[in-house]
């Protein structure tokens, strides 16, 4: 049984080692996903602050635009710190497919979000249910790349809030829109910083 | 200089090795994406059939449905006829793009499903997020590949997205959501299956 040839000429202890191998950069693809948990955080408080403002003084219309951009000088500014720190992001084909899903996604939601805030069509039911469904995306295509149920059920509240957005009455779109920010990006992005910490201390226990 | 070892005990025949392995994944993903490419015509089509319906034909609300439907039965008909290549096709880029490809397209459905389901039909936010979820699509693929001509039909979707949110009237909608669908698809996918018969005839000829 240890080491008998199949009809393909594949050993036992080959599939093994492949098994181990993709099991490996399964890891690794986590790993990365793991090191950028802050960012999950970030946004999702970023999100809420502007929620908040924006309730605070509705008729201002620089409440978006402001928030946002404090959300990307603060993450360039983060990225800056860790990478002088010696974090880099992860170099498998898995973390990278990740990162291009990630990548692909910020600059679809900036996109759409700037050409809808431009022409005032932010309040529309099915402009937010799309924010949140591209959200739910990338998180189901991260989790389906990784094998990382925690995220896979993360991706399903994002969608199950797009899809709820169009039959909920109006004056709740807005408690969706918090309920996702909360426990889709703070909570997970919590979760991951503690996975994050929790590999750091078995790697310096080791 | 042929074999010198580096700092973290790798040899330069190893980066080498390393480096084609990498190139001939990416050169396999390009090439599982122009073996779909009548993927993108079927959907590109598809996308031409439910348009018409609703300009020209009644019951407009069965529009998206009915052809969504008769789509994904041809495309589950056609994909279980077509022959699989084993081997090395089933690589890591590949189960990353067909996740990528499988997750949109679910969720373009859902979405539409939604929007149909609660009268939200009228938004022209609803076209406008169709076309940025298929430039998502294309932006991903093309960013997992490194394939220029796919980033290229990512920024017609989201190009015409970006414009649809800018030109509302039922025409410019309508001539936004077609020129996307014909270049970022039909174009795109004719380009696909012209590469993947090169490959096929280059492959024949090596064989010969």
């Amino acid at each position: 049984m240890a080491d008998f040839e199949r009809e393909d000429g594949v050993t036992r202890e080959e599939l093994v080692q492949r098994v181990e191998l993709m099991e490996r950069l399964i890891a690794e693809g986590r790993q990365t996903t793991v090191r950028f948990g802050w960012i999950f955080l970030l946004w999702g408080l970023i999100d809420l602050v502007g929620v908040g403002w924006d309730e605070l003084q509705p008729d201002f219309r620089w409440v978006w635009p402001i928030t946002l951009s404090a959300g990307f000088v603060l993450q360039f500014i983060i990225l800056a710190l860790r990478r002088k720190g010696g974090y880099r992001c992860g170099g498998s084909m898995r973390g990278r497919s990740v990162a291009a899903v990630w990548r692909m996604m910020g600059l679809t939601v900036l996109l759409y979000v700037v050409a809808a805030i431009v022409q005032h069509k932010a309040g529309q039911i099915s402009y937010i249910a799309a924010i949140l469904m591209f959200v739910g995306m990338a998180h189901a295509i991260s989790a389906v790349i990784l094998r990382w149920w925690a995220q896979g059920l993360v991706a399903g509240v994002w969608l199950a809030g797009g899809i709820a957005t169009f039959f909920v009455p109006r004056s709740y779109v807005l408690g969706v829109f918090i309920a996702e920010m909360c426990l889709g990006m703070v909570l997970f992005g919590l979760y991951a910083m503690w996975l994050e910490r929790r590999n750091r201390s078995g790697i310096k226990g080791e | 200089m042929t074999n010198i070892e580096q700092h973290d005990g790798t040899t330069r025949d190893e980066l080498v090795q390393r480096v084609a392995l990498m190139e001939a994944m990416i050169a396999e993903g390009r090439q599982s994406t122009a073996r779909y490419g009548w993927m993108f015509v079927l959907w590109g089509l598809t996308y031409f059939a439910a348009i018409a319906w609703t300009v020209y034909l009644p019951y407009t609300e069965w529009a998206w449905p009915v052809c969504i439907a008769a789509c994904s039965a041809v495309f589950g008909i056609v994909r279980s006829r077509q022959p699989r290549v084993g081997g090395k096709i089933d690589n890591l880029r590949r189960h990353s793009l067909d996740a990528v490809w499988q997750v949109i397209g679910g969720g373009i459905i859902l979405y539409l499903l939604a929007v149909i389901a609660s009268g939200h039909g009228k938004e022209p936010g609803y076209l406008a997020a169709v076309l940025f979820f298929n430039g998502l699509a294309n932006g991903v693929s093309a960013r997992i590949l490194r394939w220029w001509p796919q980033g290229v039909a990512a920024a017609i979707w989201w190009g015409c997205g970006t414009a649809m949110l800018f030109f509302t009237t039922r025409t410019e909608e309508l001539a936004l959501f077609l020129t996307a669908t014909f270049c970022g698809m039909i174009v795109f996918g004719l380009y696909a299956m012209w590469l993947e018969r090169g490959a096929a005839a280059g492959t024949v000829q090596a064989h010969a």
